[in-house]
């Protein structure tokens, strides 16, 4: 118990502890969550103050949420889920496999593809949305069209970048003991993977649950040029177009933003589990 | 009959392209190497030897074919539901199908960018009309003879201007019109005991009385006089100036010989820009945070009752209407400066052919029927609120009448007597930017000296003009 | 400076690593050289089609006048010149730089300290994450709009509400050149602390716990055994971080986009802002190209370096 944080600030007792502990939890809310709290409260509000948060507004309101209802936005809630279910389980399937290679294996030539991974990170899309535009209407030598369906916004974020560099890092400090003596009990090459290594990594598996997850919620430009009509597009399309509309005030882009950030919450507080200790030191000691 | 006119057509407007592209490019390399000169114009050549296959003039027609229009509206809006019946009566009344595609207004270059390279373009885009030297010179849109047009005697003398290129023809058929005003809170002017102003310097006495005797009475210093969406981005503060900088008798740029020169460094300019940046600086009668602001954010400060003048579109008012209050605010027509008369930035929407279609005479009469009276007032929206046509360029039709609301005739007044359409530059835009730029930093550092900065402001318009091709 | 000392000290108490090897038959060889080409193969051919097909086209159009329809134009280095030449480009690069230094410090000192006092599982703890993971996992587009009223430049404003009650302000934030390039590293700060925060958390749970009972056995103070034990654990974090935070800071644009789009006055103009406004809000997109490959160039010499100098450190 007494050793189980680094700084062991949770296991002080007594009231002065408390006290402080209070005061550093209120203070880090205020500052972090408060102004988003304000805004999402201004967006059950009439009208939103340009110029000062109200936490207690006058009276409240569904206007905004009945008009972003107006414009869609549950359809495209539901395309969200569809793109970022299937999206996030190739994506974290696609980066566990690259960065077990990339960390247990030694061969020729892994500098230059951790390299090439980062690469892929450096461009901003939007300079590469002409050429990809092209490329998605017509897949070279497979002569596919991903244009049109929530297929072609799923099969591009498979393989992330930041993921396979998190899963790389991570599976680097796994002990090399424990995956030979599984080797010296026979397994193979899967099952090492499978049951020994991965397992381990299990805060890792969180992390790039977790950023995964706001990625592809957060995807832009492939829905963008994917989608080839309203039907296939996603809340952040919604949410852009719904800023970009004179007619709409802020207050319907705070209710969409709201409904945004709902899921990733969740999906926050869902994978955090990952991050409990135990298995891990436990398995290497054992 | 409609293939030999587009191939003719087609010829000729190739024909000029190639030449705007090589001197263009030769224009590029004149600092350059030799080299790239030889290869750019090898490849001007190439352009131009394939030219006909590639542009898609000579696209096999078919007086049947579906049309895919596509408008600068968000999917869902009342406004795309109006576009929506436009096309279902364009349908209905000449055969032809036509399918609305509503692409929203931010990504509507991304998504035509992505047709662009896929050579696929819509039928139809119904557009801005500042968009039109852009399409010009990527060569995505047909030239529209003026004559040829059904109804063209009835479309607005202004409008068409706007569908000009800077080439002197027409690239577009005009659809929708507007011209801004200043919406004033009413109840604040009457607060301070003030009439409506008659000069941009009453104006701005007026704005100095809303944010220095706290005309709504919370007994806080928290009022603006004037309203400005003076960020950088999409040349907002230039959009905003246009018609004070007009009214003072200014100007960004003016005709010389067959071209333009800038004219941001004369004399009245200067003094306007002087004024713009006393209401910065001295009077400090613009809502704090200007400088960075873009119109989302002026729109809130407006209806939250931060503000007390708006210069902005009659698309404005229905939302206004319900969040401030009908009764709250007046519409009064910008008034003149000291270049003595009053005058009005005047803008709209253009109907464009795009090139490469299968029916090249649907384009034409889609484009002839939304400029009607019968389109005209489907746009209107008078029936479901999703308005596409703010002022309607068909003199025939009355838009204040069919709406029965006086104050849209403000701006039709102001359109028809005051309006100033933004000068027929080949690509206005890249000046509307470079200007920003310019009054963004006089307004930002109240020490600059407004002569020196207007002076190197109008070198890099004069720059751009050379760029452009577009010097006199 | 961190990933180094945390690799050497991390050597010491890692233990035995590697056991000798005896040469493997062929036929294991073999298998040896193909697993990992197995288990890449999905990323590298997804990256293939989806990244590196549209990045080599991009690089191509920066040598272009890109016009789609009628066909592009090789252009040299006109495109370059365009970017390199504007009078704002070494402004640009500085305020990019400083920008990056600034977030990336802040984000990973204030992300440390924050894992370091929030790591544990008692209910209040999961909340007060979730609550301040909030800024990471909410759009940019709203993130923009709630500093815009943080920030309000008046004396009514919150922040400067908050300034006054320590007599100071009110700051004109955003709004004035002096303190603008400031006000967008401290909303980078804001968003992404509680990302380096997440990444150190991840990395805690991993640090072995059976350390912390022996310092504590050695009656080491809370300072030393972080200093000794924690800091060397989080190894891996300090290396994705530090390899993240280049690339991430230096390519700075959304944020600078929708708080001033480069204003005050140019005070904010990013290397991105500058290469939007001369390439993609003019439709030039050979200009665009040519800005950003520039950008993708620094980073990708940066990262080189990097990885050969901890390669040699190894």
């Amino acid at each position: 118990m007494r050793n189980d944080t680094a700084l062991g600030l949770q296991e002080a007792r007594g009231p002065w502890a408390r006290v402080l502990r209070f005061v550093l939890y209120t203070v880090l809310f205020a500052v972090f969550a408060g102004p988003l709290l304000a805004l999402m409260i201004g967006a059950f509000t009439p009208t939103v103050d340009p110029t000062q948060f109200t936490l207690l507004p006058d009276r409240l309101s569904l206007d905004n949420l009945e008009r972003a209802i107006d414009r869609n936005v549950l359809d495209y809630l539901l395309n969200s889920f569809l793109v970022v279910g299937g999206g996030l389980a190739l994506q974290v399937l696609v980066s566990v496999f690259a960065g077990y290679a990339l960390a247990r294996k030694r061969f020729r030539g892994s500098a230059v593809v951790l390299v090439l991974v980062l690469a892929t990170m450096m461009l901003p899309e939007e300079v590469l949305a002409v050429p990809l535009s092209v490329l998605l209407a017509d897949l070279p030598v497979l002569h596919v069209s991903l244009v049109g369906s929530l297929v072609g916004m799923i099969v591009p974020v498979a393989a992330w970048g930041f993921s396979i560099l998190v899963m790389t890092e991570f599976m680097k400090e796994i002990p090399k003991e424990l995956e030979e003596s599984a080797r010296l009990d026979g397994a193979g090459e899967l099952r090492v993977f499978w049951q020994v290594v991965l397992p381990l990594c299990r805060p890792a598996l969180g992390v790039i649950g977790i950023f995964g997850f706001t990625m592809i919620w957060d995807q832009y430009m492939l829905p963008l040029l994917v989608a080839t009509d309203p039907a296939q597009y996603t809340l952040p399309l919604a949410l852009r177009s719904l800023r970009s509309d004179d007619q709409v005030g802020i207050g319907v882009l705070l209710v969409g933003a709201f409904l945004a950030m709902l899921p990733s919450v969740l999906a926050f507080l869902a994978l955090q589990r990952s991050f409990i200790r135990g298995l891990t030191s436990g398995a290497v000691k054992g | 009959m409609g293939e030999s006119l587009c191939v003719e057509s087609g010829h000729l407007a190739r024909t000029d392209w190639t030449e705007t592209l090589v001197s263009k490019q030769l224009r590029k390399q004149e600092g350059g190497r030799r080299f790239g000169a030889l290869a750019a114009v090898l490849a001007v050549a190439a352009v131009a030897a394939t030219g006909c296959s590639s542009g898609g003039s000579g696209q096999q027609q078919d007086e049947s074919a579906p049309l895919e229009v596509w408008i600068r509206q968000d999917a869902g809006s009342p406004a795309a539901e109006s576009a929506q019946a436009l096309t279902e009566a364009f349908s209905k009344k000449s055969g032809i199908e036509a399918k609305l595609v509503a692409v929203g207004v931010t990504d509507f270059e991304t998504k035509l960018q992505q047709r662009t390279a896929q050579k696929d373009l819509p039928d139809i885009v119904i557009n801005d009309t500042g968009q039109l030297g852009n399409l010009v010179t990527q060569g995505l849109v047909r030239e529209v003879d003026r004559e040829g047009v059904a109804g063209s005697a009835d479309i607005a003398d202004r409008a068409w201007e706007a569908a000009r290129g800077y080439d002197g023809k027409y690239y577009g058929v005009p659809f929708n019109s507007q011209a801004f005003a200043l919406l004033i809170r009413k109840d604040w002017r009457e607060e301070v005991g003030a009439d409506v102003p008659k000069s941009w310097d009453e104006l701005t006495e007026l704005a100095v009385k809303f944010t220095e005797e706290d005309p709504d009475g919370n007994g806080k210093d928290d009022t603006a006089g004037m309203v400005v969406p003076g960020t950088t981005t999409r040349g907002y503060l230039t959009w905003w100036f246009s018609t004070m900088l007009w009214s003072e008798g200014g100007g960004f740029v003016e005709k010389q010989g067959d071209g333009y020169a800038p004219a941001i460094d004369g004399a009245a300019s200067v003094e306007a820009v002087e004024k713009l940046q006393a209401m910065f600086c001295d009077s400090k009668v613009v809502q704090p945070g200007a400088s960075t602001a873009d119109s989302s954010t002026t729109h809130t400060v407006f209806e939250s009752g931060k503000g007390g003048i708006y210069l902005t579109g009659p698309y404005m008012l229905p939302r206004f209407d319900g969040s401030l209050g009908k009764d709250k605010y007046e519409v009064v027509a910008a008034p003149p400066g000291a270049g003595g008369t009053a005058t009005a930035l005047a803008e709209g929407e253009n109907v464009y052919m795009m090139a490469g279609s299968a029916n090249e005479k649907g384009q034409q009469e889609f484009a002839e029927f939304a400029a009607s009276p019968a389109g005209q007032k489907i746009g209107l929206g008078v029936d479901n609120g999703g308005i596409i046509v703010r002022l309607p360029v068909n003199t025939t039709v009355d838009g204040a009448a069919e709406r029965g609301d006086p104050r849209w005739d403000v701006f039709q007044k102001a359109y028809d007597t005051s309006g100033r359409n933004a000068p027929a530059l080949p690509n206005w835009s890249t000046v509307r930017q470079i200007s920003s730029e310019g009054l963004n930093g006089v307004v930002s550092d109240c020490s600059r000296d407004v002569a020196g900065a207007m002076g190197k402001l109008a070198g890099e318009i004069d720059e751009e003009l050379e760029k452009q091709g577009a010097k006199g | 400076m961190a990933v180094t000392e945390a690799r050497t000290s991390s050597r010491g108490t890692g233990g035995v690593r590697r056991p000798p090897r005896t040469a493997p038959p062929m036929t294991t060889r073999l298998r040896r050289a193909a697993t990992p080409c197995l288990f890449l193969a999905p990323a590298l051919l997804l990256f293939l089609y989806f990244k590196f097909i549209p990045m080599a086209q991009a690089v191509r159009m920066s040598f272009e006048e890109v016009r789609p329809f009628l066909g592009n134009t090789y252009v040299g280095g006109a495109n370059y010149s365009e970017i390199a030449g504007s009078s704002d480009f070494g402004a640009a690069v500085w305020h990019t730089v400083v920008l990056a230094v600034a977030t990336t410090a802040g984000s990973i000192v204030l992300g440390l300290a924050l894992a370091l006092l929030l790591e544990g599982q008692t209910r209040s703890l999961w909340f007060i994450r979730s609550a301040i993971f909030l800024p990471v996992v909410t759009a940019m587009a709203v993130v923009a709009e709630v500093w815009r009223v943080m920030y309000y430049p008046a004396e009514g404003g919150a922040l400067n509400s908050v300034l006054s009650v320590f007599g100071m302000g009110p700051s004109e934030f955003l709004n004035s050149p002096d303190s603008s390039l400031a006000s967008i590293a401290f909303v980078g700060i804001w968003r992404g602390a509680p990302y380096d925060m997440m990444i150190f958390l991840a990395g805690l749970a991993g640090v072995d716990r059976v350390l912390y009972e022996a310092s504590a056995v050695d009656g080491a103070s809370r300072f030393r055994r972080i200093w000794h034990v924690t800091l060397p654990g989080l190894r891996p974090v300090f290396a994705i971080l530090l390899t993240l935070a280049a690339i991430r800071g230096l390519r700075i644009f959304t944020e600078v986009f929708l708080l001033t789009n480069g204003g005050p006055d140019g005070s904010t103009e990013v290397l991105l802002t500058l290469t939007y406004k001369l390439g993609l809000e003019r439709n030039e997109l050979g200009v665009a190209a040519a800005g950003t490959v520039l950008l993708f160039l620094v980073l990708l010499v940066l990262t080189v370096a990097s990885r050969l100098r901890r390669k040699e450190v190894r």
